[in-house]
């Protein structure tokens, strides 16, 4: 029997790396779109033929519940979310009821339609913010420290009470940073590549950045989906966290990306405290561990092969 | 200079004990009356022109941003919220709206209108869930166990990170159950002690509960109130467990509420499925410790105080019907 999945936030870098990987397995898969005037799928054209797109919104109750009836998800994907940290301070209101209170609705979808479904949240390192261990592992306590992060935890824990209250088979995915070629411009990683292409290229001539010290645990985005997967077909619910177990600063990140094209980042960074945030989260350092021993997953790009992924992306994008 | 206080959820319980000592203080008070004022607006009236009802709503910005332009507060005490557990089972939504985003609404509207004002957040020991630590203090991790708890969690994080992001003076007071003859009809203390009274009035013959072994940390609202008020006075924001540090179960107290009347709950309580809890919390315990040595707070009114204060009011209330 086919199965049948539904993945919210589908034209997303992770909903598109995740569609295709479920198609590749032989899945029905389902994708919620949000209206806009403006085509939003332009990760995932390639698989507009073999998907169906149902329109819907994470805000709206009635389209979670008819996205849940017309597709019969075996699995839902949520990966729908504002997604960017730097900008839930300045549109904390939907960012909180998109991030926190659209896992509940998509909860309470699968709980009226489809109680057996299993759900997937995309839940986040965001959560441990001003961290209370190093390394984070599925047992650290949270302190969140932005909009986002606080929008998170809540999504976190309202999945865990459904599980707990109604027995669904709902898990979170603590994923730690995770990035691609399709990463979204505003994201630090994708912007250091973008712009060192653009620099190379004699597009640009600068990369203004805020803090540079801060230190992140990057993998990449194709190989944290599989273990998103990988978490549905387990007989229990239960939360992982996806990470690499290495951490490394904004900085390194530079200096990769810009000698990835024969650069040196000190000749073209500016520190620009607009993009230093209201409050920071210095250090991430995930413990993926748990996932290794209970669903047999690892991540298989390095930093640097992420980061030189990234920008040989970039360079072949805008060369064209 | 006369301070200014706003006070959502200022028809309910701790609203009203609230309003009552801040205008003991010679503050001037604005309150969100919100959608059930009950006795309220009448016992309001022996305060005009000190005590202003205002109409506004958690889950409207713009009433927020009207409120707090009206007011121009010099502290905000939000308890505004739907505050059964039970309840927040079937209403997960709805309670998310007025209990989470609805802190982040009033945040957002003091940013805007008052960033100098102080903020009090109700906070609550559900977040603690079946805890990790015995007895719970500000430190002790979370495990929300309800959509309530869940939603409180929210507004408990938000706080900090608009502390932290912004400069606010804004506290949470993790506040553990607390009571009083005002206490909502729903909640198992007054509906134990109104539910006895009609037992001994002859009204009713029994009374159906649910989990009768429940561990619960209670304390009078009253004393509570005060703490939250001490907390606003401090120069720097920061949490503090309210709580009274004893732990009663509910069985104790139908016991003690019975024996006020000289009754024997056994006779009347019967342990009834339908109110047991998806998802229940077992066990409250609070350590105010901080609230003692930093405010210099403690409660005054003690477990048995409590129930008989109960007791006697909802007679009261009853033989005058």
């Amino acid at each position: 029997m086919t199965k049948r999945a539904l993945i919210t936030g589908i034209t997303g870098q992770d909903g598109s790396y995740l569609a295709e990987l479920l198609l590749d397995k032989g899945y029905e898969v389902f994708g919620l779109v949000r209206r806009a005037s403006t085509p939003s799928t332009l990760r995932i054209e390639h698989l507009l033929d073999r998907v169906t797109l149902v329109v819907g919104e994470m805000t709206d109750q009635t389209s979670l519940i008819d996205a849940m009836e017309s597709s019969q998800a075996d699995e839902v994907y949520n990966l729908a979310a504002q997604s960017f940290v730097g900008d839930s301070w300045t549109v904390p209101l939907s960012t909180g009821d998109v991030d926190g209170l659209g896992v509940t609705r998509m909860l309470e979808a699968i709980r009226r339609v489809k109680l057996e479904a299993r759900f997937y949240q995309a839940a986040t390192s965001e959560m441990y913010g001003k961290v209370h261990e190093v390394p984070q592992s599925e047992t650290t306590p949270f302190h969140p420290r932005s909009p986002y992060g606080v929008g998170k935890v809540y999504g976190y824990y309202i999945t865990l009470n459904y599980r707990e209250s109604y027995g669904m088979h709902a898990s979170n995915g603590i994923l730690f940073n995770h990035e691609s070629p399709r990463r979204g411009l505003e994201f630090v990683t994708r912007k250091i590549t973008n712009q060192v292409a653009k620099i190379k290229l004699g597009q640009a001539t600068e990369l203004r950045l805020g803090n540079l010290d801060s230190k992140r645990d990057w993998g990449f985005a194709g190989d944290y989906v599989e273990m998103m997967w990988r978490m549905l077909q387990q007989d229990t619910p239960d939360d992982y966290v996806a990470a690499t177990g290495e951490t490394h600063t904004v900085r390194e990140f530079c200096e990769i990306a810009f000698s990835r094209v024969g650069l040196d980042f000190n000749d073209h960074v500016v520190i620009d405290p607009r993009f230093v945030r209201p409050a920071e989260v210095e250090l991430l350092l995930g413990d993926p561990s748990k996932a290794k021993r209970v669903l047999g997953w690892e991540p298989k790009v390095s930093f640097q092969g992420l980061v030189e992924m990234m920008v040989d992306a970039d360079m072949e994008r805008l060369s064209r | 200079m006369t301070k200014r206080a706003l006070i959502t959820g200022v028809a309910g319980q701790d609203g009203t004990y609230l309003s009552e000592l801040l205008l003991g203080r010679d503050y001037e008070v604005w309150g969100v009356v919100g959608p059930y004022p009950g006795q309220f607006l009448e016992w309001a009236k022996q305060f005009e022109g000190r005590l202003h009802p205002i109409d506004a709503d958690l889950t409207d910005m713009d009433s927020l941003l009207a409120a707090v332009e009206v007011s121009k507060p010099d502290e905000v005490y939000n308890f505004a919220a739907q505050s059964s557990v039970g309840n927040s089972f079937e209403q997960a939504i709805a309670t998310t709206e007025v209990n989470a985003v609805g802190v982040l609404r009033m945040l957002e509207a003091m940013r805007q209108l008052a960033p100098d004002a102080r903020f009090f957040q109700a906070s609550s020991a559900e977040m603690f869930g079946n805890a990790a630590e015995m007895p719970q203090r500000e430190t002790t991790p979370l495990h929300p166990r309800s959509p309530y708890a869940a939603s409180k969690t929210y507004a408990f994080h938000i706080i900090g990170s608009y502390r932290d992001s912004y400069g606010m003076h804004a506290s949470n007071g993790i506040l553990f159950n607390h009571e009083s003859p005002m206490r909502g009809l729903q909640f198992v203390t007054r509906k134990i002690t109104d539910g006895a009274v009609r037992c001994k009035l002859g009204l009713q013959s029994e009374l159906r509960l649910g989990n009768l072994d429940a561990q619960r940390d209670w304390g009078f609202a009253g004393d509570y109130v005060e703490c939250m008020w001490r907390m606003l006075q401090q120069d720097v924001p920061d949490d503090f467990v309210i709580a009274s540090g004893e732990v009663h179960t509910v069985r104790d107290f139908c016991q003690a509420a019975f024996a006020r009347l000289d009754l024997d709950y056994q006779e009347f309580v019967v342990v009834d499925p339908e109110f047991f809890r998806p998802v229940d919390v077992n066990i409250f315990f609070g350590d105010a410790t901080k609230a003692r040595t930093v405010l210099n707070w403690e409660p005054r009114i003690r477990f048995r105080e409590l129930v008989e204060m109960m007791v006697d009011a909802d007679m009261e209330r009853l033989t005058a019907e």
